[in-house]
């Protein structure tokens, strides 16, 4: 809200305080209106106010004026700018005020004005409009912006002629009616729409916008100036239903004053007067069917300092209310009042409204630092622990957290989609034609930030999000899942080029080894299976992670077709887990446990096998033998090539056995050996290599 | 050394003079201490066949010759090993200025970071730590924090709807009215959380961003004690020396309300863009939790006082990390995201 300096003083005179401009933006602002800027316009200033939502009534030069008047202890000059009638009479012009709807039109005031002349503003009048950013159009519209932007009551002015019957009805539309409005555009309108009508149509839509047949033109001579007070909520829902905002509906949607409408009549009037020639034909016609009801509080002193912690004394208050133009009454009990409202606060309904209106005259800066009582202990959620383990682990590997916008795609993402779902939660108002729904997987949005990073050129990239996703829930579009998940995806080099090496691809089993440090930082053990059925993997290179018995997502290459799809040049890995089955196993204190005392000895185990065992399958046959003695197996080297016999791989995996008792002596490592290498030869026929 | 020198001394000493390397002098030790063939222990082993006067007499020059020989020999051993160090040191060397082997950097986003570090300063005054969800409806996200329908206030937040009744938050607060309606007082929580509003991706906006919410309920509770815990709160998070302002200000389920500002981080409250020559930021929204809402969550607003405030995460990393551009942290660019 912009504040003319100048206009500003015609409500409240500065002169004698020898205050700065400055100290004015000071002091608005620690009354709460924040003044954001403050231009010099020639020998004035503009302030750029931020009016607050509650604050209708200093969207208008007056209430920042009685807010200027309330600190300074100064009075407000209103009263007598209002109107003054000149002697001029025209006869009298009949124009009927029926209210059909009283309760979306409480107020409904109006005067019909002759022997006007239709031209252009006189100069300071479109000055003044124009340093607060209203561009002027003619002397009548812009008197009835003026006296808006003065004390804040909306005007509109119809072509007298043009209403049938010189009549003005309010009432909401009936079917089928519509409205060529003063900005050029046809409205279809509904019938919880309030509109302002003559004998047969609607002629305007109440608070928010006049149509053009009874628009004010060069031809006008003869107007009928409304000034109403319409509901607020009314205004609001059919503002937002047309998607039109006007500075009257902004004004009425947030609540005007019911007792200002004659008033700014008059002072409209009395412009209209002395600028247009005007002839005041008849009285102020004035239908006033649902009476502003006071609104009546109790103020209890002792409030003031259980809730803002200030401690005000009461003549203070008795100062401060009135000259903010509330009643005060004393009531039975000390430091207890009963306080009428005026009806232009209509954001102040209850005490604590009253108790923030002492308040903040007395100051915010006013208010001593204390600090509440502690009551306990300060938790973190119980699963910031696992989180911060696994973004640190995941740091210290190379990766780096993105956060992306969870809007999705669909037709780019179904192939995402995990089995147990089939469709994704949409957005009924989507900023975009595109991304359209919620995210039901993290890997579209974490390999579009692969694709970006790779076409800035970089190169070798590994990324990890943690995020929710949305499922709908089954059937019932009311219940939306919301799943913790986090995904990796990682390309290119592992580590960077080194003069001293060869370069080393991510591949496989660096993010498998990625997810399996994870785990065992959370002290936890994965279970890899291989799978081909997940749409956007690699049918041979991804696998199915479980923990225990409890499924955590996936990893692998991605699908050739994504591949292309994105355009990458290179192989990228990809994961993706549910978070909730590792935050099930609570984080223990780490407890001590002996290690063995006795050195160990290692053994290795060269074999020829079948390259299509799984290598899991040896291991599984290694651990049934239940040696106590075997402390670990390594695969130490796996060699397939054409020195080998067709279909065959050579292993050498690296025993460990120890003892917590007694040194092992080479005889019994031995045997265990023996019994290894027994085992794989029975079941998977493996010949021995030394 | 006394009397007549033992005729081996000067044939070892001979010895001992070519020798060129510590192999070689191990071979020199074997040739005259070795036990069984060694060039003294066989005139030690000769003494037996001595006389009873003759054998203390050459059994004495005898051990001194061997003590004399060990000495020589230990005497050697130490030059080489001396040696060898001093040309180990001489040939072996690198270029010091090599670059060392590059280690992957890696990082937590820089949200998550101001996130942590809010957090954790919130923890340690007492606070615990809530959350929940994203999806919402009317009732959590509005009629419950005092903006029923058709409330001006709803402007301000513009949403995004999915089906039915059902919303992306537009604020943390709806955690609050969760956390009332489970627990009694005393309550003091912290929400962290990822927040939506249907505004157009541009440097100052995001239709997705984060807030962080805090709220203390119990008897007694004023907004001297919300700027108090404030002023501890912003002081851990930028510096000791920031100094906090309250204005009073307009958010529908507090009342009184402020605007919360601190003093330019930036040029020490002396003027300059980022604080728009004011001197003061605007960091936060807070007050005293409106009746309304106490009256939607049962608790007695004459028995109980809360204060409330909310901040965005993404504002403070933007403020502290001095970022231009809202978009950068969503733009997941690893050349953004090594900087933190």
């Amino acid at each position: 809200m912009k504040i003319n300096y100048k206009w500003l003083q015609d409500f409240v005179t500065l002169g004698d305080l020898a205050v700065t401009i400055e100290e004015i933006g000071c002091v608005l602002t620690d009354l709460g209106l924040n003044v954001e800027e403050i231009e010099s316009l020639d020998d004035n200033f503009i302030l750029d106010i931020e009016v607050t939502t509650n604050r209708s009534d200093c969207l208008n030069h007056l209430g920042i004026a009685r807010e200027i008047a309330a600190h300074y202890r100064i009075p407000v000059n209103s009263a007598d700018v209002f109107f003054s009638e000149n002697k001029k009479k025209s006869t009298s012009l009949s124009s009927g005020i029926q209210i059909d709807n009283s309760d979306l039109c409480p107020r409904y005031t109006g005067r019909v004005i002759t022997d006007l002349k239709v031209e252009e503003s006189p100069n300071w009048l479109t000055s003044r409009l124009e340093s607060v950013g209203q561009r002027p159009i003619n002397n009548i519209v812009d008197i009835t912006n003026y006296v808006m932007l003065a004390i804040g009551q909306p005007l509109h002015a119809f072509d007298y002629e043009k209403l049938e019957e010189n009549r003005i009805v309010v009432r909401t539309v009936k079917s089928g009616e519509s409205l060529n409005f003063l900005d050029g555009v046809q409205r279809q309108l509904n019938p919880s729409m309030l509109v302002i009508c003559d004998a047969q149509r609607p002629v305007a839509l109440a608070g928010i916008m006049g149509g053009q047949e009874t628009e004010v033109s060069v031809e006008t001579s003869t107007i009928f100036l409304e000034s109403a007070y319409f509901n607020p909520g009314s205004i609001r829902r059919t503002a937002k239903y047309l998607g039109v905002t006007t500075e009257a509906s902004f004004r009425f949607e947030r609540g005007a004053d019911p007792e200002m409408t004659d008033k700014a009549l008059n002072y409209a009037c009395h412009l209209l007067q002395e600028i247009s020639g005007g002839v005041l034909a008849g009285p102020i016609l004035d239908e006033y069917p649902n009476p502003h009801p006071e609104t009546s509080i109790v103020l209890r002193s002792e409030r003031i300092g259980k809730l803002a912690g200030l401690s005000v004394d009461q003549e203070f208050i008795t100062d401060v209310l009135p000259r903010l133009e509330f009643g005060l009454s004393p009531n039975s009990k000390e430091g207890v009042w009963q306080v009428s409202v005026p009806s232009f606060r209509s954001d102040v309904k209850i005490e604590v409204d009253l108790i923030e209106e002492v308040a903040r005259h007395y100051g915010y800066d006013q208010i001593k630092s204390t600090y509440p009582a502690i009551s306990g202990i300060g938790k973190f959620l119980p699963t910031r622990n696992h989180d911060r383990i696994i973004t640190r682990k995941l740091e210290g590997l190379g990766f780096y957290e993105a956060f992306n916008y969870v809007f999705a795609n669909p037709s780019k993402e179904a192939m995402f989609w995990d089995s147990s779902s089939s469709s994704m939660v949409e957005i009924s108002n989507p900023l975009t034609g595109e991304d359209t729904h919620l995210r039901i997987s993290l890997l579209p949005g974490l390999l579009r930030t692969l694709e970006r990073n790779l076409n800035r050129g970089n190169q070798d990239v590994r990324l990890f999000e943690f995020g929710r996703v949305f499922v709908p829930g089954n059937g019932d579009l009311q219940e939306v899942q919301e799943i913790s998940k986090l995904a990796l995806v990682a390309t290119g080099l592992f580590y960077q080029p080194f003069w001293d090496q060869f370069d080393d691809q991510f591949s496989f089993y660096h993010l498998k080894g990625v997810v399996e440090s994870l785990l065992d930082g959370l002290d936890q053990q994965g279970t890899f299976e291989a799978i081909s059925n997940v749409e956007f993997l690699h049918t041979n290179v991804s696998a199915r992670v479980s923990v225990g018995d409890k499924l955590l997502g996936v990893i692998g290459e991605v699908a050739p077709e994504i591949q292309e799809a994105y355009r990458f040049r290179q192989s990228v890995f990809v994961a993706e887990f549910s978070l909730s089955p590792l935050y099930a196993k609570p984080l223990q204190e780490p407890q001590y446990f002996s290690f063995g005392r006795f050195p160990s000895v290692e053994q290795d185990l060269s074999f020829l096998v079948d390259n299509k065992l799984e290598y899991a399958k040896i291991l599984d046959a290694v651990e049934e033998l239940n040696i106590s003695d075997l402390q670990g197996i390594k695969l130490i080297d796996l060699y397939q090539g054409p020195t080998l016999p067709q279909g065959k791989a050579s292993l050498s995996i690296r025993l460990t056995f120890a003892n917590s008792e007694r040194t092992l002596i080479q005889d019994e490592v031995n045997q265990h050996t023996e019994r290894v290498f027994s085992v794989l030869q029975k079941k998977f026929s493996v010949e021995g290599r030394s | 050394m006394r009397g007549k020198v033992h005729p081996l001394w000067e044939k070892f000493s001979r010895d001992l003079e070519s020798v060129s390397s510590s192999d070689q002098l191990s071979d020199l030790r074997d040739e005259y201490l070795g036990r069984k063939r060694g060039l003294i222990s066989l005139e030690l082993k000769k003494l037996a066949m001595l006389s009873s006067e003759e054998r203390p007499l050459v059994g004495r020059k005898l051990n001194e010759l061997k003590e004399q020989v060990e000495q020589s020999l230990l005497e050697k051993k130490s030059y080489f090993e001396q040696q060898h160090r001093s040309n180990r040191l001489k040939t072996e060397g690198i270029d010091v200025t090599l670059p060392g082997y590059s280690f992957p950097k890696g990082n937590i986003h820089p949200l998550r970071r101001v996130w942590e570090e809010m957090e954790e300063i919130l923890v340690h005054m007492g606070f615990s730590v809530a959350s929940g969800p994203e999806v919402e409806d009317e009732y959590y996200n509005f009629e419950a924090l005092n903006i029923p329908q058709g409330h001006p206030a709803r402007d301000d937040q513009d949403t995004l709807y999915l089906s039915g009744n059902l919303l992306l938050r537009t604020h943390t607060s709806p955690v609050q009215i969760r956390a009332m309606e489970s627990q009694q007082p005393p309550v003091r929580i912290v929400v962290p959380g990822r927040v939506y509003r249907r505004d157009s991706v541009d440097a100052t906006h995001s239709p997705m961003f984060h807030q962080m919410e805090g709220l203390v309920v119990d008897k007694g509770i004023t907004l001297a004690d919300l700027k108090g815990t404030l002023e501890i709160f912003l002081k851990a998070l930028f510096s000791e020396d920031t100094l906090v302002r309250l204005r009073p200000s307009y958010f529908p389920f507090v009342e009184p309300g402020a605007e919360v500002d601190i003093s330019c981080i930036f040029c020490r409250a002396k003027g300059c863009s980022v604080c728009k020559n004011t001197g003061w930021i605007e960091i936060l929204g807070a007050g005293m939790v409106h009746p309304k809402v106490f009256e939607m969550v049962g608790y007695d607003p004459e028995k109980y006082t809360a204060f409330a405030w909310g901040m965005g995460i993404d504002r403070i990393a933007l403020l502290k990390y001095q970022v231009n551009d809202l978009r950068l942290f969503f733009e997941n660019d690893i050349r953004f995201l090594r900087q933190f």
